[in-house]
């Protein structure tokens, strides 16, 4: 009896936190008077944006965006998402606007409107501090780091074949400025204010060219859609250049020093001092990653276990059905299923969610699938008598399957469902790309402040290492108390 | 005396493979048949019809005048009438000797769990092992694991009880003590359909032997009959063997 009623408070609890992440978006937008907008910016692009040493967003972008909102009467909620996927997720209408240092283009123009071009900018090349090179021509037959759905990429690839380099993909500026200060690849290109900001904050590159492709950068929304935050963008944006606080936005950021937002040296220079400095980003990533491991198994586990019935069923319809589902939930890659949900279904159905959400029902059908998989392999493994004897006494199939299969084929299944646990957790990382700031994105989060690659991913290994020991202990002591031996 | 069992014509087909080519048989109350016959005649899946655990091709089949292959019938109803007993046992593992017992009995709302374990323990006490009521089946031998077996089915008052070679997987010494389970219910009047090998247990026991070769059933009668004047020559040439070795 007591299993009964703990199952039934964990399904009444996960049905709660659904219905509250489902109507999250919507129901902040009605608390207030104000137009209310959502507003997606570069988890990692400084000066532009970044965290400072408490965790909070600012940067060129994030002030002007702050300043223009107070003078022009509207809220924002400002979801810090990787510039790709926050691009693609404007128009797919998940958001309304994007403020993260995008360059306004020919290309862009079809398909985003954009307010008042609020920052001149252009394209460098930049190599490490030690490197050779002595111009582009030097990059024949090496590889150039480029990050992803930038306007600094589209110039690199349209002079790529003059200058005859190859080139590789990131989707965040930090990890790809060490990837060429460690030789990997040879140079990067990149916006030079952001490129002058990262090498003043000890950032080891150095500039290569002078600006190129020169151009601005735009608030942009979807093409016909939010019209009135664009002129109301507008309006604030001539205000605050008339009234000089725009002036004063850039200068706070262009010429800092890096410990004015990413904190002191001696600080970023010990392993503790970092933990302690970042104590409650990283707090909060191990939550959501937790939170994201366990509600996550237990919705696959709820979908695995009734496709996996469904799979061993003697019908053939539902037979087919379960394979099929199994087939294409585990054949794609968990990144893909991700940004189908979160940027497809919206683009199809109108209807936003949430990020949470997204990465929940991918977690769902992905890992679920895998579950069902093992679900139907431990059941078909139980022998066959089992079922006849059963059936013989006259209970039904389903009576059968529930006190004499199922009992003997969970025990079979208890040892890959820890490993699924495992995988799960391991998997929250990669919905970092939807903008989920679980603990991989934090460790990301805070590099692009203080540029300490090295100790905070070792730093975020350990924490993985630490959770999923704990974890493994957890489903182990649980495997005792409710499992049959 | 009423009629148990009515078989009319019965076929089973694997595929191209006809098993059951045409059996007619009626068991009456109390009566106790023995089915014997070579390797892959199709004994097993006959009895295996007999409750439906396998779907007939053709033919009919009534269990106390409920007809089995008309669509109304409720199986799971008819089941409970027909206890059935496996070579290799069947006992589920996960549940102790008792429950393995008294499973069936509470989850179709027959009794409640106290009338149950009441009554499984007497049948276990009717099988010789009342000590083991909360020993695993693991922790069984194989002559004690198929008494347990016979329990279980007994479990559900059945009116006729199907065994199939329930003696064959037990090391020599077992199988006194599971015929003698099984002696015992002939003798309280159980309807039995028994597949088996031991030719002792037909001559003493039954009522009639059936001899099944090829998909028929070629010879039929008392043991006495059967065993001493068989008249099919498929049936000479394997009580020939069997009797003589
Ligand atoms: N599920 C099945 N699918 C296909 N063929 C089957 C199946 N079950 C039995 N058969 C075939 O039916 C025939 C009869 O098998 P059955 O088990 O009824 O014989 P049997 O008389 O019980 O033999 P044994 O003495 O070896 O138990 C055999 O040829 C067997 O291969
Ligand atoms: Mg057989």
């Amino acid at each position: 009896m007591f299993k009964k009623a703990w199952i039934k408070y964990v399904m009444l609890t996960l049905a709660v936190i659904l219905g509250t992440l489902a109507t999250t978006t919507t129901g902040a937008a009605a608390a207030t008077k104000e137009p209310h907008y959502v507003i997606t910016t570069d988890t990692t692009y400084p000066p532009f944006e970044l965290q400072d040493k408490n965790g909070q967003y600012v940067g060129i972008d994030i002030d002007i965006l702050k300043a223009i909102a107070k003078r022009e009467h509207f809220t924002y909620k400002l979801v810090p998402i990787s510039f790709n996927s926050g691009a693609q997720a404007v128009l797919s209408g998940q958001f309304d606007a994007i403020m993260a240092g995008m360059a306004i283009t020919p290309a862009r123009k079809l398909v985003y409107d954009f307010g008042t071009p609020y920052y001149k900018t252009g394209v460098i090349a930049a190599i490490a501090k030690n490197s050779k090179i002595k111009s582009l021509n030097d990059l024949r037959g090496k590889t150039v780091a480029l990050k992803t759905g930038t306007g600094a990429a589209a110039y690199a690839l349209s002079i790529q074949k003059q200058y005859g380099f190859k080139v590789t993909y990131f989707n965040d500026s930090n990890t790809m400025y060490n990837d060429v200060a460690l030789g990997n690849t040879v140079a990067t290109f990149e916006d030079e204010p952001v490129m002058k900001y990262a090498i003043q904050n000890g950032v080891k590159l150095k500039i290569l060219t002078k600006p190129a492709n020169s151009g601005y950068y735009g608030f942009g929304v979807k093409k016909g859609h939010n019209q009135e935050l664009i002129a109301k963008f507008n309006a604030g944006f001539a205000a605050i250049k008339k009234d000089g606080t725009y002036d004063k936005i850039v200068a706070k950021y262009i010429g800092a020093k890096e410990s004015t937002f990413a904190g002191s040296a001696a600080v970023n220079n010990s392993i503790w001092g970092l933990l302690k400095q970042n104590k409650n980003q990283f707090l909060a990533g191990i939550g959501q990653t937790l939170m994201l491991t366990i509600l996550g198994i237990i919705l696959a586990t709820i979908f695995g276990v009734i496709i996996g019935i469904l799979a061993i069923v003697p019908n053939k319809f539902s037979h087919g059905f379960a394979s099929t589902i199994i087939y294409i939930f585990r054949g794609l890659p968990l990144l893909v299923l991700a940004f189908f949900i979160y940027i497809g279904i919206p683009s199809l159905t109108g209807h936003k969610f949430s990020a949470l959400l997204a990465g929940l029902i991918t977690l769902m059908l992905n890992e679920g699938a895998y579950i069902a998989a093992f679900v139907a392999g431990g059941l078909k493994s139980v022998d066959n008598g089992q079922m006849e004897a059963a059936r013989s006494l006259g209970l039904s199939y389903w009576k059968a399957m529930r006190k004499v299969v199922m009992p003997q084929g969970i025990k079979l299944m208890v040892p890959s469902f820890v490993n699924q646990f495992i995988i799960t957790l391991k998997d929250t990382s990669i919905l970092s790309a939807i903008g989920i700031i679980e603990l991989t994105q934090t460790g990301t989060v805070i590099i692009s402040r203080n540029s300490q690659g090295f100790r905070v991913w070792f730093l975020v290994a350990m924490m993985y290492l630490i959770m999923i020991t704990l974890l493994t202990f957890l489903a182990k002591w649980a495997d005792k108390k409710f499992g049959n031996n | 005396m009423a009629t148990k069992v009515k078989v009319t014509d019965l076929h089973k087909s694997y595929g191209d493979n006809e098993v059951l080519k045409g059996i007619n048989l009626e068991v009456q109350e109390n009566e106790v048949v023995v089915m014997i016959g070579p390797s892959g005649s199709g004994k097993s899946t006959f009895l295996r019809t007999l409750n439906k655990l396998e779907e007939p091709t053709a033919g009919s089949i009534a269990i106390d005048g409920i007809d089995l292959t008309a669509k109304e019938t409720n199986l799971n109803k008819v089941r409970e009438n027909i206890g059935m007993v496996f070579q290799h046992f069947n006992l589920f593992p996960h549940l102790t000797v008792l429950e393995n017992v008294t499973l069936a009995p509470v989850e179709l709302g027959k009794l409640t769990k106290d009338e149950a374990n009441e009554l499984g323990r007497q049948l276990l006490a009717q099988v010789g092992l009342a000590d083991k009521a909360d020993a695993k089946p693991t922790q069984l031998s194989g002559g004690q694991k198929q008494r347990v077996a016979i329990a279980r089915a007994l479990a559900m008052k059945p009116s006729i009880m199907l065994f199939d070679e329930p003696t064959s997987a037990l090391d020599p010494e077992m199988v006194g003590e599971v015929l003698k389970v099984m002696r015992d219910l002939a003798e309280d009047g159980m309807t039995m359909i028994v597949v088996t090998h031991e030719m002792g247990f037909a001559k003493q026991v039954a009522d009639r032997v059936v001899f099944f070769a090829d998909g028929y059933i070629r010879e039929e009668g008392t043991p006495d009959a059967v065993f001493n004047n068989p008249q099919d020559p498929r049936a000479q040439d394997f009580l020939n063997k069997v009797l003589n070795v």
